[in-house]
């Protein structure tokens, strides 16, 4: 079967990209577009949970919380009543390698939200108070609460990092963190954290949309250009692994779960490295939609697996060889070995049964319809910017992405296949459902 | 210091406007396009009028098997070389339902947006729907359904829509079914629905650069060999409101969160207040900085999360505040929502209040219509309710002048705090007694 007719592309990020430095450090990219009278403003601060060291896990994610609780010039909670009252959507996310920050307006508003972002760069501290820390403290508690200990299977993630990296390696710990760690945490502990990373040469300021280069830059030093820098940025802890694990983990839980569930998952390559864009491609090939092997072969062929609850996908992470993670969930009467057996042999498959052109082009399709669905608004964009300026150096490089996964070969997955998912590398986390006596 | 102390004001806004639109009658149906020039995907939405609502009694959950049963294989071809041909496209089926509609989205680079709508209707319109294959799609879904009523939430919906509508009508059933009533389904209930709402023409929206799509095209393959006459709309269902409140106690052994569902009855969409209504309820619970999120999250740390909004569609409407909270404070946060309610229907909203809902939900107009799934949304908006082409910029300029008498006078009206139903999915050994003991209203035991 050929190709479908989809064009050659040589660049995933077809809008012009302009960059400045400000003398303080600050890197700021502009992207515009006119089409629609909105702009994002975004921020990356290079700092996330893998920065925490021991007994302060969950700091980077509780610091974010508190940057929405006023700064200097701004009161509580009016950050966020200043955005959505001029008509702006907002919100903030933090990782293991990253927090960002972003809003977007009405674009008459650009410069009330770089006003409100520079505020709380330089000015967070002396607004920070006791009360304000406890109250987000128990905010953070009920997020924990909400997505990992209240849901069936919510805490695989947090499960799955500390198999996949060694205790005191930066990933070993999920960004949530640990209550305890939070509940001993001190004021003086936040303003300290903020004092070592957020600062104008630890981010980088984007914005995408309804504004122009030259308004941007003039705004960025207007509101950016006398906030000190730090002097002495500290070095993030070593995230050096070498080479995927040699010894394979296994855990299985035993909880009130309403099926057996398997998460395979292998240490790959980092992210942004050809050897990554092999494993996305490869998880598309494997697991995205059900022309995929995995829905191909254990849903739709032996039919072993629930057709809702089967895929895999890779964990875009920058400093240490990123997860790849595959999980299938048994049919009803399934045994959860007999679900291993299917997965692993499927997995396997991807060494001993090349891919096929077919295989390829359809994930190429996907992944090609999913950056376009990434950059079809000025937030996805902003993001897409900040994240390749922080991890890359150079907001440009985001125009490589989709033709580097295009580039990649059957030859070049299943390589990436040979490599990373040999079963001695694997971790093998199963949940069974308590009363699984009689059925498994 | 070297922060700018002084809050800038905004620059000069440029006027709002909404994609233009066209339209294409085409093969006994209508196309109805937006122009996004210069976007690389482009959405296609088939919009028909075979909502959860055409399901027969006691077999909730047909629709949405036929749903699942599309992509099983089609008179053309099979079921793995449909998946094959259409993700070769770059693009995905989205079978989905509501109470008001059965729909079908794919969204592809433009060059393939054809094929994929093509695609798109040989499933709808010419499934295989084998009955084996149907039998294990029905299968799947009771184990599916299961998955999900295993998470907080399901349970909770349930009973509140059995309570506010009626356990022995459709409407007081959930829109997918439960566990249950799908397992009820027949192969010849999917192929009745498929046969009597799946052939009608319907209404094809497509949203994308029109410079390069065909609008003819699409609708002759989107509405080839399809029939049948508009079907008439059904009266609204009227807005019956208990006079007594009622809790009612959803059992969730060992849970560390309070599941909270809140609610009554309400005007469907077309109610003329359906601004002011949109209005108050953004200022009760809408936006972050809403007197339910500040109160309950930011002041009392109870939850991660509270919103207070209305749900309507074209017979019926609801309110609802869902939240998660903590097991420990579950009566807490029910006694300061309550509280919140109650406030906002007697002494209505604030001007300040009112200033942030009015340019908060203006501005998401065009902050969170971006892409061309954003905008085929829209333009079922304006099908499912018969509303014109100029809704939107009219829907903002409603936003932003609506008054402050206006919007206390419908919250004064529609929210009824004393006639709520309140859902409480939790640990029940944990919190009964503390319930029955706050004299909120009755408190009875869940039969999901």
């Amino acid at each position: 079967m050929t190709s479908p007719s989809a064009p050659a592309v040589e660049t995933g990020y077809p809008w012009p990209i302009q960059t400045t430095r400000l003398d303080n450090g600050l890197r700021v990219v502009v992207s515009e577009d006119r089409t629609a009278p909105v702009v994002c403003v975004n921020l990356w601060y290079d700092v996330g949970s893998r920065h925490e060291p021991a007994g302060q896990t969950g700091f980077a994610h509780l610091f974010e919380h508190l940057m929405f609780e006023g700064s200097a010039h701004v009161a509580k909670t009016e950050h966020m009543r200043l955005v959505q009252g001029n008509g702006g959507s907002l919100n903030a996310t933090t990782n293991p390698d990253r927090t960002n920050y972003f809003e977007t307006m009405p674009a008459e508003h650009l410069e009330l939200a770089l006003w409100l972002e520079a505020d709380r760069m330089g000015g967070l501290v002396p607004a920070l108070t006791q009360e304000t820390l406890d109250n987000q403290r128990e905010v953070v508690k009920n997020e924990r609460r909400q997505r990992y200990d209240n849901v069936p299977y919510g805490d695989a993630w947090l499960r799955l990092l500390a198999l996949l990296y060694p205790v005191g390696h930066p990933y070993h710990h999920a960004t949530i963190g640990s209550m305890e760690d939070l509940n001993a945490a001190s004021l003086d502990t936040f303003k300290a954290f903020h004092q070592q990373y957020y600062a104008p040469n630890n981010a980088v300021l984007t914005v995408a949309g309804d504004a122009s280069p030259t308004e941007v830059f003039a705004l960025a030093e207007k509101y950016f250009g006398l906030l000190e820098p730090i002097s002495s940025l500290p070095p993030a802890p070593s995230a050096h692994l070498s080479g995927p694990a040699t010894t394979p983990v296994r855990e299985t839980v035993t909880a009130d779960v309403p099926a057996p569930r398997i998460y395979l998952s292998h240490r790959t390559h980092q992210f942004g490295t050809a050897g990554y864009d092999a494993i996305t491609v490869l998880a598309t090939v494997l697991g995205s939609g059900r022309g995929s092997r995995l829905y191909q072969r254990l849903a739709d062929g032996a039919r072993i697996a629930q057709p809702d609850y089967i895929g895999s996908y890779g964990v875009d992470l920058a400093h240490a060889p990123a997860p790849l993670i595959i999980t299938a969930t048994a049919k009803d009467g399934v045994s959860v070995e007999t679900l291993e057996e299917g997965l692993s042999e499927v997995v396997a498959s991807l060494v001993t049964e090349p891919v096929t052109e077919e295989e390829l082009s359809r994930a190429k399709a996907l992944l090609t319809t999913g950056w376009w669905r990434q950059v079809s608004t000025v937030g996805g964009r902003a993001d897409t910017l900040s994240r390749y300026t922080t991890q890359f150096g150079d907001p440009s490089a985001a125009a490589y992405r989709l033709p580097q996964w295009l580039a990649v070969t059957a030859d070049d997955v299943t390589e990436a296949a040979a490599y990373a998912l040999k079963p001695e590398s694997r971790v093998t986390l199963t949940y069974l459902p308590e009363s699984n006596g009689e059925s498994a | 210091m070297t922060l700018i102390a002084t809050r800038p004001d905004p620059g000069d806004a440029r006027p709002y406007t909404f994609p233009d639109l066209q339209r294409v009658t085409v093969s006994g149906g209508t196309v109805i396009g937006a122009h996004l020039p210069g976007q690389a995907l482009a959405s296609a939405l088939l919009l028909l009028d075979a909502g959860a609502a055409r399901e027969t009694s006691g077999r909730e959950g047909t629709a949405t098997v036929l749903a699942k049963s599309l992509e099983e294989g089609t008179a053309e071809r099979d079921s793995a070389a449909y998946a094959i041909a259409l993700e070769s496209l770059g693009a995905e089926l989205s079978p989905g339902l509501d109470w008001d509609t059965f729909r079908v989205g794919v969204s592809a680079p433009v060059p393939q947006l054809l094929g994929a709508v093509r695609l798109a209707a040989e499933a709808v319109r010419t499934p295989r729907l084998d009955p084996a294959d149907v039998n294990r799609v029905r299968d799947d879904e009771v184990t599916a359904l299961r998955m999900d009523w295993a998470q907080p939430g399901p349970r909770a919906d349930a009973a509140l829509r059995a309570d506010l509508f009626g356990a022995g009508e459709r409407f007081g059933r959930p829109m997918h079914g439960d566990p249950a009533s799908v397992a009820e389904v027949t192969v010849d209930d999917v192929i009745a629905f498929h046969r009597a709402w799946l052939r009608r023409p319907g209404v094809l929206l497509v949203a994308g650069d029109l410079d390069t799509i065909d609008l003819k095209a699409l609708g002759e393959a989107a509405f080839a060999g399809t029939g049948g006459e508009p079907l008439a709309a059904e009266a609204p269902l009227g807005v019956p409101v208990r006079d007594q409140r009622r809790i009612i106690l959803v059992d969730r052994p060992g849970s560390v969160q309070s599941t909270l569902r809140l609610g009554h009855r309400a005007p469907e969409r077309a109610t003329p207040d359906y601004v002011a209504m949109t209005l108050s309820a953004t200022v009760l619970g809408g936006a972050f900085t809403s007197r339910l999120n500040h109160l309950i999250r930011e002041v009392k740390g109870y939850t991660y999360g509270i919103r207070g909004s209305y749900a309507m569609s074209r017979r019926f409407g609801r309110f609802e505040v869902a939240a998660g909270v903590q097991t420990a404070v579950t009566v807490p946060a029910i006694i300061d929502t309550l509280g919140e309610i109650d406030r906002t229907q007697q002494f209505g909203v604030t001007e300040d209040e009112l200033a942030v809902a009015r340019s908060w939900r203006a501005g998401q107009l065009s902050v969170e219509m971006q892409t061309p799934g954003s905008i085929v949304g829209a333009l079922s908006t304006l099908v499912v309710h018969g509303l014109p082409d100029d809704y939107y910029p009219t829907l903002r300029s409603e936003y932003l002048n609506t008054t402050l008498a206006d919007v206390s006078a419908a919250a004064a009206t529609h929210l009824r705090p004393h006639g709520l139903t309140l859902v409480v999915e939790g640990d029940a050994a944990i919190i009964r007694d503390e319930l029955v003991a706050a004299n909120i209203g009755e408190v009875v035991d869940a039969q999901v």
